[in-house]
């Protein structure tokens, strides 16, 4: 389990950037889309925002799978909700930068909560 | 010799530590240290790359470190240099190892068989060259069985499997299926990045 503040901070401000950059081009794409058609455009691009930031900048910085699977799942649900609400007339550009923020926040909470629950040794069977 | 393959890691070589060298090491650096701390004997360490892991070697010990990319044992040499021990470098694929069975006393890889093009037939090949009962410790980043990370490694291995690593193979059972016996898999970072520690 990760307790040293250099990576536990920048593990938080990863997913709080690529939440906030992933929701910020779809919710521009999406305005006046039909909104299925939305969330799936949403997902792709933020997935491919996510993917560019983590596999480049992040990587270098707080290491691999650590920093690119949350990145990935924060880019995945911030570009959808992004992809989704703005069609609907319930979020501004602006106002899903900051969903996808929040976005990055619960994905991070939530993937330091399983990994507390799982990291440590396997019981192996016979 | 894999053709294809070395090519591929020969291209990833000179980029490899700028990417790789500062937050994965650092994240990594006390398992790594801790796991490498049981070296003893003759020691291969399949994939050296460009020899970042030697920092975590304890001094003193006797280690063959191979790699199939000639461009990042060149990387790799300086390290293998400054290392107060003994270090072997050479060239080779993990399917063609010219070493007789019984070999070495214990095999180590780090965040390798997810690049191995069969891992199967590659452990299998660590499992010849390993004396009856040596070890074999690995330190690897696996497939997840966890939704929804085991969908985030299937879609990232469609983009990595072009420049190098695939992220989503069952290493455990690929070590079972070699004909080793697992002794002990440490979850690291989810079910994701592991220690596998096996026996021959």
């Amino acid at each position: 389990m990760e307790r040293r503040a250099y990576f536990v901070l920048g593990d938080l401000a990863a997913n709080l950037l690529t939440g906030a950059l992933a929701a910020l081009p779809a919710a521009l794409l999406t305005v006046g889309w039909n909104m299925w058609i939305g969330m799936f455009a949403g997902m792709f691009l933020g997935m491919l925002v996510a993917t560019l930031l983590s596999a480049t900048l992040l990587l270098i910085f707080f290491g691999a799978m650590e920093v690119m699977l949350p990145c990935m799942l924060t880019g995945m649900l911030a570009g959808m909700a992004a992809g989704m609400f703005v069609p609907m007339g319930l979020l501004t550009p602006a106002s899903a930068a900051l969903v996808g923020g929040a976005t990055g926040a619960a994905v991070f909470v939530f993937t330091y909560g399983v990994n507390a629950h799982l990291s440590g040794p396997l019981h192996l069977e016979g | 010799m894999d053709l294809a393959t070395q090519r591929k890691w020969d291209r990833a070589a000179p980029g490899f530590d700028f990417m790789n060298g500062r937050g994965a090491e650092a994240r990594w650096a006390p398992v790594k240290r801790h796991l490498f701390s049981h070296m003893r004997g003759k020691v291969l360490f399949l994939a050296v790359g460009t020899g970042l892991d030697i920092q975590f070697f304890p001094p003193g010990q006797n280690v063959v470190g191979i790699d199939i990319s000639p461009r990042m044992l060149a990387f790799a040499r300086p390290r293998a240099e400054a290392y107060e021990g003994q270090i072997e470098l050479r060239h080779m694929d993990v399917h063609d190892m010219p070493f007789g069975p019984g070999t070495f006393d214990q095999v180590y890889t780090s965040c390798t068989f997810c690049s191995v093009p069969d891992p199967v037939k590659g452990l299998s090949a660590l499992r010849r060259v390993l004396v009856p009962g040596g070890e074999l410790r690995m330190f690897e980043h696996t497939g997840s069985r966890i939704f929804p990370f085991n969908l985030m490694l299937h879609l990232m291995t469609v983009v990595s499997r072009a420049v190098g690593p695939e992220m989503n193979r069952d290493t455990v059972e690929n070590v079972r299926r070699a004909g080793f016996t697992v002794r002990a898999v440490d979850n690291v970072y989810l079910d994701v990045v592991r220690t596998i520690t096996a026996v021959a």
